[in-house]
């Protein structure tokens, strides 16, 4: 949400403009790790000592390091060695964006830690196991089957429930609440996970690509036009505030609803409006839209990925949802005994995701040149440049596909060792974006304070918002995944 | 969720908004905008199955 907290300061006061954007700062972060990592083809192994959970009955043994090899340490030195390496990476992001340093690392602190003991929890063996053979192993007689998933959920509830209880607390925390950030980073290592993925099963990952290319394109033309109208006719607004509500309901949230009111040049107060409303029913679909693709779609996972992706609004909310998705598919799947290659449903959402993030620059322009030429000419020497296709373009996803890019093409090169290990060096940076999602989830929980936006009289903006999204976006979205996705099955796990 | 007390409320604000009908040149984005939706719909599930058959 640093686009929020610079519109708002554009609202009061200027504050010092940041050295580095948040996309760049998350290509920075999420490079560093990715590279960290990749040194495991060179015999290195830098990031072994990375620790997370595992399924555990016993506390004792409820983590371990990324690598065997560090495992003499013990889980202290290793949790703390984890614990003070992300907070030396993030803290050096937030120096560089411009925050109060210290404000910033007390409240990632307790941002971390309370994550963390989400991510555990989740990983509890009656809240985790999904298989019988599992249950046995660990000697336990049922489970949740949530996989070690839910303890995304369990951060979003936990920020939450700051939120709306503890509002100093949460405002408090608000220095280092910056899912956005997050995501993007998170998004960034993932994709040289997705590669690995894509390298062992290629034709496969270019049928998702081209299947969510086209979806997205229909996303956009049919979602945008379909909401503008209902908010103009129906709720009576104006074009400034349809034209936002619009972008940041049917495209992708924040981002969306920020290029477009710039676009057509909005007063900022209506991005920021429209920004709060969104990151509320972003974390209402997370909530909902999972369970929702288990009931229904348990047979179809990789639409339901593709639904999670052109249906839940926000990089952070649309790519955890794909998270907990495939946590309650593939569980349910592993169940009936059937064993999915993991990162498939993760995989088609962030696509999806990624080309609408893609898209939003090209949609702003044609907004922009719409509004300049037709509704609302602008002043000569204001005119429409291409640049602003370039300045929308949100840059993490050149990140993104850096580390596609360059882990498919060593891993279409390489033979089966070296594609082993890296696989071993994506699953190490792995336990990184994980952490990065977990905070991304606790940060969309601490900035939902459902009380304060009913306050301001959210009313209105809150029912156009919701009759077209659950009245129409988020089926249009399922109709859409079923056409582009129907019989597409993730490969089994070898 | 940094405070911002210069925020102004949204209430106060959609209360404002003054009555303007659609123009011409937005029924015309919107009715382009869904007849080019629905026209490639057809035409990339179409060109998708014929290209990229599921299963292959």
């Amino acid at each position: 949400m640093a686009e929020q907290t610079a519109l708002r300061g554009d609202l009061a006061a200027s504050p010092p403009a940041p050295s580095l954007s948040e996309d760049w700062l998350a290509v920075v972060v999420g490079g560093l790790i990715f590279l960290l990592a990749l040194a495991l083809l060179g015999g290195v192994d830098l990031l072994g000592w990375a620790t997370a959970p595992r399924t555990w009955v016993e506390l004792g043994k409820s983590v371990r390091p990324a690598s065997s090899l560090y495992a003499a340490y013990g889980p202290p030195a290793l949790l703390l060695a984890t614990y003070l390496s992300v907070l030396a990476l993030v803290s050096l992001g937030a120096l560089l964006l411009g925050s109060n340093l210290i404000k910033f690392m007390l409240g990632f602190s307790v941002i971390y830690w309370l994550s963390y003991l989400a991510w555990l929890i989740g990983n509890y063996a009656y809240i985790a196991v999904t298989t019988p053979a599992e249950m046995q192993r660990l000697g336990i007689g049922w489970s949740l089957k949530l996989t070690g998933e839910a303890g995304y959920l369990i951060a979003l509830l936990l920020g939450l429930a700051i939120a709306n209880f503890a509002p100093p607390l949460a405002r408090w925390l608000g220095e280092a609440a910056r899912p956005e950030l997050y995501i993007k980073t998170a998004i960034v290592i993932l994709g040289g996970f997705l590669a690995v993925k894509a390298a062992e099963q290629l034709s496969l990952a270019s049928t998702v690509m081209l299947r969510g290319l086209a979806a997205i394109i229909e996303a956009y033309l049919i979602y945008w036009a379909v909401v503008y109208f209902i908010a103009r006719k129906w709720f009576g607004f104006s074009r400034e505030w349809a034209a936002p509500l619009a972008s940041g309901i049917s495209i992708c949230g924040v981002s969306a609803a920020i290029a477009t009111a710039g676009a057509i040049r909005a007063r900022p107060l209506v991005a920021i409006m429209v920004s709060s409303l969104v990151v509320f029913f972003a974390m209402v679909e997370l909530l909902i839209l999972p369970f929702l693709a288990r009931s229904f779609l348990a047979d179809q996972p990789l639409v339901a990925a593709a639904w999670m992706g052109l249906a839940v609004k926000t990089d952070g909310a649309a790519v955890a949802s794909g998270a907990v998705t495939e946590a309650l598919l593939y569980g349910d799947a592993a169940a009936r005994g059937i064993t999915w290659s993991p990162g498939w449903v993760l995989g088609t959402t962030t696509t999806i995701k990624v080309f609408i993030d893609i898209f939003i620059g090209v949609w702003s322009f044609l907004l922009a040149y719409l509004w300049t030429r037709h509704i609302e000419p602008r002043r000569a020497g204001d005119e429409l440049r291409f640049v602003e296709i370039w300045q929308r373009f949100p840059k993490f996803v050149l990140g993104f596909l850096a580390t596609f890019l360059i882990v498919l093409g060593i891993g279409l090169a390489a033979g089966t060792a070296t594609l082993k290990s890296l696989d071993g060096a994506m699953t190490e940076a792995n336990v990184f974006r994980q952490l990065f999602f977990l905070f991304t989830f606790f940060s969309i929980g601490l900035m939902s304070d459902v009380r304060q936006l009913w306050q301001e009289g959210i009313g209105k903006l809150a029912a156009v918002y919701a009759v077209s999204l659950f009245g129409f976006v988020i089926w249009v979205g399922l109709l859409i995944s079923w056409l582009f996705f129907y019989g597409i099955m993730p490969p089994l796990a070898r | 969720m940094p405070e911002d007390n210069a925020r102004p409320r949204i209430g106060a604000e959609l209360s404002k908004i003054e009555a303007e009908p659609l123009l011409p040149i937005e029924k015309k984005l919107l009715a382009w905008s869904l007849i080019v939706g629905l026209v490639l719909l057809g035409l990339l599930v179409w060109t998708g199955n014929s290209a990229l058959p599921v299963g292959h």
